[in-house]
């Protein structure tokens, strides 16, 4: 097949400069832009126009970078090693649990309170608790694996599932049975989109790895670094960090994905679902059962992780069981209780995280207008937003804080920098979806660009617009709490942190099973909503 | 990065199943030989902790027959928690945090010493725009790390004011807010911030909490009530080293920070000139005529006091100088 593909880019040899010119504008255009882009800063850099001189410029941070490099291979190589171990060892349950629900229909619902869990938890607020469970380099290791598992085992189980059953039929037709079908057909059909979903996870294991080193005091890795830098004031050396932890982040997703070209060839993961996955089969009892255990599940998990700690001798004092935090939320014995406690926290929060959520949704949405309306200035802000999604925010802050201050204005701007990126990301494959036909009806009858977008691309992106808040609204959450703890001193953030700091480790608990359980809440209440929109514009689901 | 199957294997092998059956003992480096004992520090490594890296280099810990593990901290580590953890013996902490923990939450933690006589905590300002004592402060921005936020109460009390202010921001050890006058002022050790200060072309002015109505220790050494009962004789072991290794390092403060260079000091993130600085800034600070890490009754009672005036009950009783009465018998 390849063969066959080189051979057609050769008949097409463009046979005039004009049309050579015509094909290159684009990327042309695109690498002018950015070498303006990166102009700009660095004249911004120089000058110092930018918070008195804290934002540095380009050349200021590689400078940094040459004359620091005999710090970074020790860093590079700890942080190299922890994202990937955790990256492997959350690969592998995910997989494996990808399959048991793949095979066995009800593992989906009894897990499904555990993945979303998973999913919106805050991994900020866990760290704390990893640091009191595991020692040495396995809190690092263990968030990476928590980071890695939500998308590999849903690519695993859309990848089992989502199989064209004309297939399936005509491998049963000839006898096989499960084991063939697997063997023929669904693994197969499996490991395109598997690998796609590691793609998305491989990043996230880097930042994970990164989080959990902000608190575990080891003394090599990328975020080791960057906090014993924090004191020497120096914004070029924080950025040049951050420049690196960006690097390997792209080096961990550019690998799986030469991996899964030179693996599976450019074959695109099949997103066509046919056949139906229906599992309405079950009858009402049996689906509440399934409902209520899959809500007991995470509570028994945390239970269990409790007892297995004390059994290796982590001391009761730092730990709580289900039943003894709900017992200390209640008791009296505090002078102030922890319910009023962690609820006054929350208030403050709570706000501002849905403020943030619409902010942040409004920004990616305004973003997908220009890529719409001006492809070329979209693909030059692209590389400028991954860059916002893997600088561990940490070396941003300083930044943040001198230009937007310490109040509302920075909850908001780190919230945004946070939730738009992959808002932005589901809201542009939704525009990039419109029929063109339609479009067109709209050109013919003399319509503009912009009635184009308000008539057809926005709403025929509602869905997809629905899938991204789903997907911000923990992201939101999370991005809030970083503010409180890095910038206004308020909030969760900031209480989880002051937790810590007076040892109370009934408020940590509570704290963490708090945040947890908001996240979780608020992706329910989003999907919700989202089906109440779908229901009432008769739309399906983004995928 | 090239690897050797085996060490592959070594690191993968230990670090999975240390994530998969979050076994403390595995992870734990055990060099040398003796009897295994870790210690927990407070912070990053940096010349506040030179003693113990004297005492390392030197070979004091194998004298005693020690073989010590050494756990770095860092902002966000909390050092009594590996002593309730179980993963370290003797842990350097902020006095009020551990007191507080034991009188609040009944944390069986003791204090068996203290590396600061006086701690170095302080009020950290530019010369230009200088706050040179608490009531300088009114009206001001101040950023605290959370650790620290009881210490400020208590020097505002003394001094007849409250948080009500001063606006106290959170703090990342990070400088550069100050010298963008974003904020006023910051909570930090004066032994080391100063010096970054005047390396960007400012001067700093400071003052010491200890001088302004919250007389405290600082890097407290505290075990548990269990580990004082069990391992008397390692604990003993353990300060005579660290006191052997602290007074040699102060034979000339200027000698040892350069030999760590490239070894404790190595990659965190800071000139050896700063570390020179900070170990001459802290020398005053933790020498006492009874010996390094020795607690005077006068002392104990100062500090007993100034933390009953922020809520923490604490007495006599939470100190013990057993160990270092031994120690100097």
């Amino acid at each position: 097949m390849t063969e066959r593909v080189r051979e057609s880019q050769v008949t097409k040899k463009p046979r005039s400069v004009r049309q050579l010119a015509v094909r290159h504008a684009m990327p042309l255009k695109i690498a002018l832009g950015w070498l303006a882009l990166l102009a700009l800063w660095e004249i911004a850099g120089r000058q110092q126009w930018v918070a008195g001189g804290a934002l540095p410029s380009p050349s200021g941070i590689l400078g940094q970078l040459v004359v620091d490099w005999h710090d970074y291979p020790e860093h590079i190589r700890a942080t190299v090693r922890t994202s990937l171990l955790g990256f492997l060892l959350g690969n592998l349950v995910a997989v494996l649990v990808g399959f048991l629900m793949a095979s066995w229909r009800p593992a989906g619902r009894l897990l499904s309170g555990v993945n979303v869990t998973l999913f919106a938890m805050p991994p900020i607020a866990l760290t704390p608790i990893l640091i009191i469970a595991f020692d040495g380099d396995a809190p690092r290791i263990a968030l990476a694996a928590l980071s890695t598992y939500y998308p590999t085992m849903v690519a695993t189980v859309l990848g089992l599932t989502r199989v064209d059953a004309r297939l399936l039929d005509l491998v049963r037709l000839y006898g096989g049975g499960r084991w063939a079908t697997l063997r023929w057909i669904r693994l197969r059909h499996a490991l395109p989109t598997l690998l796609a979903g590691l793609r998305v996870a491989a990043p996230n294991a880097v930042l994970g790895s990164l989080l959990a080193e902000f608190g575990s005091g080891s003394g090599a890795g990328l975020g080791h670094y960057l906090i014993g830098s924090l004191g020497r004031g120096d914004p070029a050396r924080l950025w040049g960090i951050g420049l690196v932890a960006t690097a390997i982040s792209a080096g961990f997703y550019l690998a799986i994905l030469l991996l899964a070209r030179g693996w599976v060839g450019r074959q695109a993961p099949a997103q066509e679902s046919l056949g139906g996955s229906s599992g309405g089969s079950m009858s009402r009892a049996s689906r509440l059962l399934c409902l209520a255990i899959s809500i007991t599940l995470p509570v028994l998990l945390w239970w269990g992780a409790v007892w297995g700690l004390e059994r290796v001798g982590v001391s009761s004092f730092v730990l709580r069981s289900p039943p003894e935090l709900v017992a200390e939320l209640f008791s009296t014995m505090r002078p102030e209780s922890l319910t009023s406690i962690v609820g006054g926290a929350l208030a403050q929060t709570v706000p501002w995280c849905l403020a943030g959520m619409l902010v942040g949704l409004a920004f990616a949405l305004l973003l997908a207008i220009v890529g719409t309306l001006s492809p070329v200035l979209g693909r030059v802000l692209m590389p400028l937003s991954l860059l916002t999604q893997s600088m561990p925010l940490v070396a941003l802050t300083p930044l943040i804080v001198l230009i937007f201050g310490r109040d509302g204005a920075t909850i908001l701007a780190i919230t945004i920098s946070v939730t738009f990126f992959p808002a932005y990301v589901t809201l542009a494959q939704g525009m990039a979806l419109v029929p063109a036909a339609t479009l067109d009806c709209v050109r013919v009858l003399g319509g503009s660009r912009w009635r184009e977008i308000g008539l057809v691309s926005l709403p025929w992106s509602l869905p997809y617009l629905c899938a991204a808040a789903r997907l911000v609204a923990p992201r939101a959450f999370l991005g809030v709490m970083i503010a409180e703890w890095l910038a206004t001193g308020t909030g969760v953030g900031n209480l989880l942190n002051v937790a810590r700091g007076s040892l109370d480790y009934g408020l940590v608990w509570a704290v963490v099973v708090a945040a947890v359980l908001v996240s979780v809440l608020l992706y329910l209440a989003v999907t919700l909503v989202e089906h109440w929109v779908l229901k009432r514009y008769a739309m399906a689901p983004a995928p | 990065m090239t690897l050797s199957r085996r060490r592959f294997l070594q690191m993968t092998g230990s670090g999975v199943m240390a994530g998969a059956l979050g076994w403390p003992a595995l992870s734990m480096a055990q060099n040398g030989q003796g009897t295994p004992f870790a210690m927990q520090a407070s912070w990053v490594n940096d010349a506040e902790f030179s003693g113990y890296f004297v005492a390392q280099r030197n070979g004091y810990y194998a004298d005693e027959g020690l073989a010590l593990d050494y756990r770095p901290g860092g902002p966000d580590v909390i050092p009594e928690g590996a002593l309730l953890s179980n993963r370290a013996a003797v842990a350097l902490t902020t006095v009020e945090s551990t007191l507080k923990a034991v009188t609040q939450q009944g944390a069986p933690l003791v204090v068996i010493g203290t590396q600061y006589q006086k701690s170095p905590v302080g009020i950290v300002s530019l010369a230009r725009t200088p706050i040179e004592k608490p009531e300088d402060l009114a009206g001001k921005v101040l950023a605290v790390p959370p650790v620290n936020r009881l210490a400020v109460e208590a020097m505002l009390a003394a001094n007849g004011m409250s948080t009500d202010d001063v606006r106290i921001v959170p703090y990342a050890y990070d400088p550069t807010p100050l010298l963008k006058g974003e904020i006023d002022a910051s909570l930090d050790f004066v032994t080391n911030v100063p010096y970054t200060i005047q390396l960007q072309g400012e001067d700093a002015v400071s003052f010491l909490l200890y001088d302004h109505g919250f007389p405290v220790f600082n890097d407290t050494l505290v075990v548990t009530r269990q580990t004082l009962e069990n391992r008397r004789a390692d604990l003993l072991a353990w300060l005579r080293a660290s006191r052997r290794g602290w007074e040699e390092n102060f034979q000339d403060p200027t000698r040892y920070p350069p030999l760590f260079a490239d070894s404790f000091f190595a990659g965190n993130g800071r000139a050896i000139d700063n570390e020179i600085f900070f170990n001459q800034a802290q020398k005053p600070l933790i020498e006492s005529p009874n010996g390094i890490f020795s607690m005077a009754d006068a002392d104990i009672a100062r500090c007993v006091e100034a933390l009953g005036r922020i809520g923490i009950d604490a007495s006599t009783e939470h100190f013990d100088t057993s160990l270092l009465a031994e120690l100097d018998a």
